[in-house]
């Protein structure tokens, strides 16, 4: 049985490897100038890098599609300047990660992601057709609902795995102003679920 | 919330890592972007590699990828199913032959170059992409070999010249 789970793993972890190998070979090849490589490269990253998106900016299709996009055409742009020395998978991540939060910092018409998130706090009190506390949402909708900036951090951190140092870096601010940003999203979470504050 | 909660909470939270596909196809948009986007010029090379000769880095990194080639045993041909033993080789193969075209690659590579390796990269992408479907193919294991083996011949010939 234990040979057969080391097996399971090791086999799990050579597909990872042999995975990161053909996007570096793919990378190399777009790099140079190969769309047709770049189509296997967005065709076997495209879930994961709208995933990040999505989650950062919110569910609002379109939107988030046309950054998935941008995402990509940036990626394009920035290949030859890949040195090889993380993933391209990570790379990606990454790239999609700061695409969204440009889009993020840069919105107009409402409160900024720098600034004035409070009057943002209520928005995930009320249901779709704007009844009472939202009980029943669901963790999704509910981290959906967060201010821009706290939405980000508890992302990065308790969905993405990123560490705060990590993060405050990519957003621009101190360590401690993250972990204090992540303490302020899992209270308004909770308070979003139901849950005593 | 009791601590039980919050750690249920957290886990929910890691599980909302997964992939979304887009609902439309955004190749067609971004194929078009790129037809009228210039990629960004490659990073100039290292300093300290392009002060050896290139002829002696070539040799030196050729001769050290063939000995570890070497020294990686030949997977048989009945291999098992399952038997992670193919792909480890291809990986450690890409692996070895990546390192060397990074160290070779430092400098800029003739325009007329770019063609040939773009073919070469792209079947090595296909033939790692067909042993990750089919980590039995041995044969396969050959071809990749070989195919690495033009694209370091080409990448030392582009050095020299």
């Amino acid at each position: 049985m234990l040979t057969a789970a080391m097996s399971e793993s090791m086999t799990d972890t050579t597909t990872a490897e042999v995975a990161a190998a053909t996007d570096a070979a793919l990378a190399r090849s777009a790099a140079a100038g190969d769309a047709c490589a770049f189509e296997s490269i967005y065709r076997r990253h495209a879930g994961r890098v709208h995933g990040v998106i999505v989650r950062l900016v919110g569910a609002q299709g379109v939107r988030a599609e046309d950054l998935t996009q941008e995402a990509f055409v940036r990626a394009w742009q920035a290949l030859p300047k890949f040195r090889f020395e993380s993933a391209v998978s990570t790379w990606l991540h990454r790239l999609a990660v700061t695409t969204a939060l440009m889009e993020l910092r840069s919105r107009r018409g409402g409160p900024r992601f720098d600034e004035d998130e409070d009057a943002l706090d209520g928005l995930g009190m009320t249901d779709s057709a704007g009844n009472g506390t939202a009980l029943s949402m669901d963790l999704e909708r509910a981290v959906a609902t967060l201010p821009p900036r706290a939405r980000a951090v508890l992302v990065l951190h308790d969905v993405e795995g990123w560490k705060h140092e990590e993060i405050a870096n990519e957003l621009g601010m101190a360590v401690g102003s993250s972990k204090a940003q992540l303490h302020r999203a899992r209270q308004l979470l909770r308070g979003r679920l139901g849950g005593e504050v | 919330m009791n601590a039980q909660e919050e750690e249920t909470l957290r886990w929910q939270l890691r599980g909302l890592r997964r992939d979304v596909e887009p609902q439309a196809d955004l190749w067609p948009g971004i194929a078009a972007r790129i037809a009228a986007t210039p990629q960004e010029a490659a990073l100039p090379g290292k300093s300290r590699t392009r002060q050896l000769a290139p002829w002696a880095v070539a040799a030196s990194l050729l001769l050290a990828v063939g000995m570890v080639w070497r020294m990686v045993p030949v997977a048989p041909q009945q291999a098992p199913v399952g038997n992670p033993l193919i792909r480890q080789q291809a990986v450690a193969m890409t692996l070895d032959y990546e390192r060397a075209f990074a160290h070779l690659q430092q400098g800029d590579i003739q325009p007329e170059m770019h063609g040939a390796f773009g073919e070469l990269d792209r079947s090595a992408a296909q033939i790692l992409t067909a042993i990750d479907r089919d980590p039995d193919a041995s044969f396969l294991l050959e071809q990749l070999r070989r195919t690495y083996a033009r694209r370091l011949q080409l990448t030392q010939r582009a050095v020299m010249t």
